[in-house]
């Protein structure tokens, strides 16, 4: 009687074993299909939602452009002549934030967030400044960027 | 014919047994109010949220160049289009509310007490499957209003330190909200969720007919009456009530659920002004905006939902009439007073 009881205990455990370890086999490969790509390395150009490259002489002075790069939704404005490029990202829910030229701000729609030309968050609820870029334009006017 | 078919059916798998057992010599206790009716309100509407999402797949394309035109079209050019596409989506607020208001009455009744705590953290479950079905059903349309309050949602978990920009990365399936976000709320809301929630609630019927349906405490619950018909007609007042409030504003008042930022197309590079979720997360959304710390607010808001979630452990006294438990009752009250609060303010904000 106790051997048929240990038998069974083990069979139980067997069989539980055998389930446990198909379930985590079957597991892999979902879990796997679901964790997403990181963006494929090479230039962080600055492109439109079409995906070409937004062009330098597109920008005018004073003016701003939200494109897309690798680090997602980016703003560029025109300020004395020199570009300047910031995460368009508000650093509080994700909204995109606008360039104003009248105050030169960065002001977000979403929660009045603001942030002066240099992405320093000044006012609301942003808890963190915008990411700032350094930018290259290449011979051809096409805008790669790069962490500041 | 058919009752000859009928016979023989059930002279193999005994039909009749099986109605005699769960409907007309299944009793119920006779002093149950219209609050006990708010389950099977809900499996109407539950029911009506799958035949509508079955007829609008048929014409939706969950990619992001074509989703927004595919409703559009749905709306404007199928007969009758417009018509599903109206019950399912208010259809979909009319459920959330109903739930609430089945769990206030179960609150408020004690229902959730000994023997039938499952049925708490059970329906605690289905609460939260269904907020997350309509948080995905909420961006396939694809419009500005979809998509900008898709990113705000998914960016809370953001503030979660260490793991937050990971788990918004994932959930999302991408940097933006895009194409891949879309596959995914779509594969969760047509399949998934669905399919989650019909266990759950498999799981919940099926533990009230084991422990016995509550009767309201004040009742002593001697006096039975047969569940079919005389309780399915208690039911089916109050279901036809409901219906008919689904009906008034899919007719009268749709857009409660297309206001005008709905009518656009999601436009990924401008953020239009004052996005705002749905009303079932206003109370959230605006608690969220009056904590300083986006992470405090998380913290503060799972707080409620753990405490919540376990009352019946907490509570574990046998007293059910809100009446005798003062201090019960006043929570609950302030608990419900600033929810209507913080959603009005979110909502004027």
């Amino acid at each position: 009687m106790e051997e048929n009881t240990s038998r069974r205990n083990f069979l139980q455990k067997l069989v539980g074993g055998v389930l446990g370890a198909t379930a985590i086999v079957f597991a892999v490969p979902f879990v796997s299909y679901l964790i997403p790509k990181k963006s494929a390395g090479g230039a962080n150009l600055l492109t439109d939602a079409d995906n070409k490259p937004i062009l330098d002489r597109d920008i005018k002075e004073d003016a701003s452009l939200v494109g897309f790069s690798k680090d997602g939704p980016t703003i560029v404005i025109r300020l004395g002549g020199k570009l300047h490029a910031l995460s368009a990202v508000c650093t509080h829910l994700g909204c995109l934030v606008k360039w104003v030229p009248a105050e030169g701000i960065f002001f977000c729609p979403c929660h009045a967030g603001k942030f002066d030309a240099n992405g320093a968050n000044i006012s609301g609820p942003p808890p963190e400044p915008l990411t700032v870029y350094k930018i290259e334009v290449d011979k051809e006017g096409k805008i790669a960027l790069e962490k500041a | 014919m058919i009752k000859r078919i009928f016979n023989a059916v059930d002279e193999r798998v005994k039909l009749l047994e099986i109605y005699r057992e769960h409907l007309s010599q299944y009793f119920v206790p006779a002093g149950l109010n219209i609050w006990y009716s708010m389950g099977a309100v809900l499996i109407v509407l539950f029911s009506i949220e799958i035949i509508t999402g079955i007829f609008l797949l048929i014409h939706y394309v969950p990619h992001t160049k074509e989703a927004f035109e595919s409703v559009t079209h749905i709306s404007n050019a199928v007969p009758a289009g417009w018509l599903i596409r109206r019950v399912h989506a208010i259809g979909a607020n009319l459920f959330v509310l109903v739930l609430f208001l089945h769990m206030f009455s179960v609150l408020i009744m004690g229902s959730y007490k000994k023997p039938r705590e499952i049925h708490w953290f059970v329906g605690c479950i289905i609460l939260g499957v269904t907020l997350t079905t309509c948080l995905s059903g909420y961006l396939l349309p694809w419009s500005q209003l979809s998509y900008w309050a898709t990113t705000v949602a998914t960016s809370f978990p953001g503030s979660i330190p260490v793991i937050g920009d990971w788990l918004v990365w994932f959930m999302r399936g991408s940097n933006p909200v895009s194409q891949e976000t879309l596959g995914r709320f779509f594969a969760m809301h047509v399949s998934l969720i669905p399919f989650t929630i019909l266990i759950l609630t498999s799981i919940h019927i099926f533990v009230m007919r084991r422990t016995g349906i509550s009767v309201p405490p004040w009742t002593d619950g001697t006096k039975k009456i047969p569940f079919f018909p005389h309780f399915v007609i208690e039911d089916l007042k109050v279901i036809y009530f409901f219906l008919a409030m689904l009906f008034i504003f899919v007719f009268f008042y749709p857009q409660i659920s297309f206001p005008p930022d709905a009518l656009d197309p999601a436009d990924p590079l401008s953020t239009p002004a004052h996005i705002k979720p749905e009303w079932y997360f206003l109370a959230n959304y605006q608690m969220l905006k009056l904590v300083p710390n986006e992470f405090l607010g998380i913290i503060l808001q799972g707080t409620v939902a753990f405490f919540i979630f376990f009352l019946p452990l907490l509570d574990r006294k046998e007293e059910r009439r809100v009446w005798k438990r003062p201090i019960f009752g006043t929570i609950v009250f302030l608990g419900i007073i600033a929810f209507i609060i913080l959603t009005v303010w979110g909502h004027y904000s």
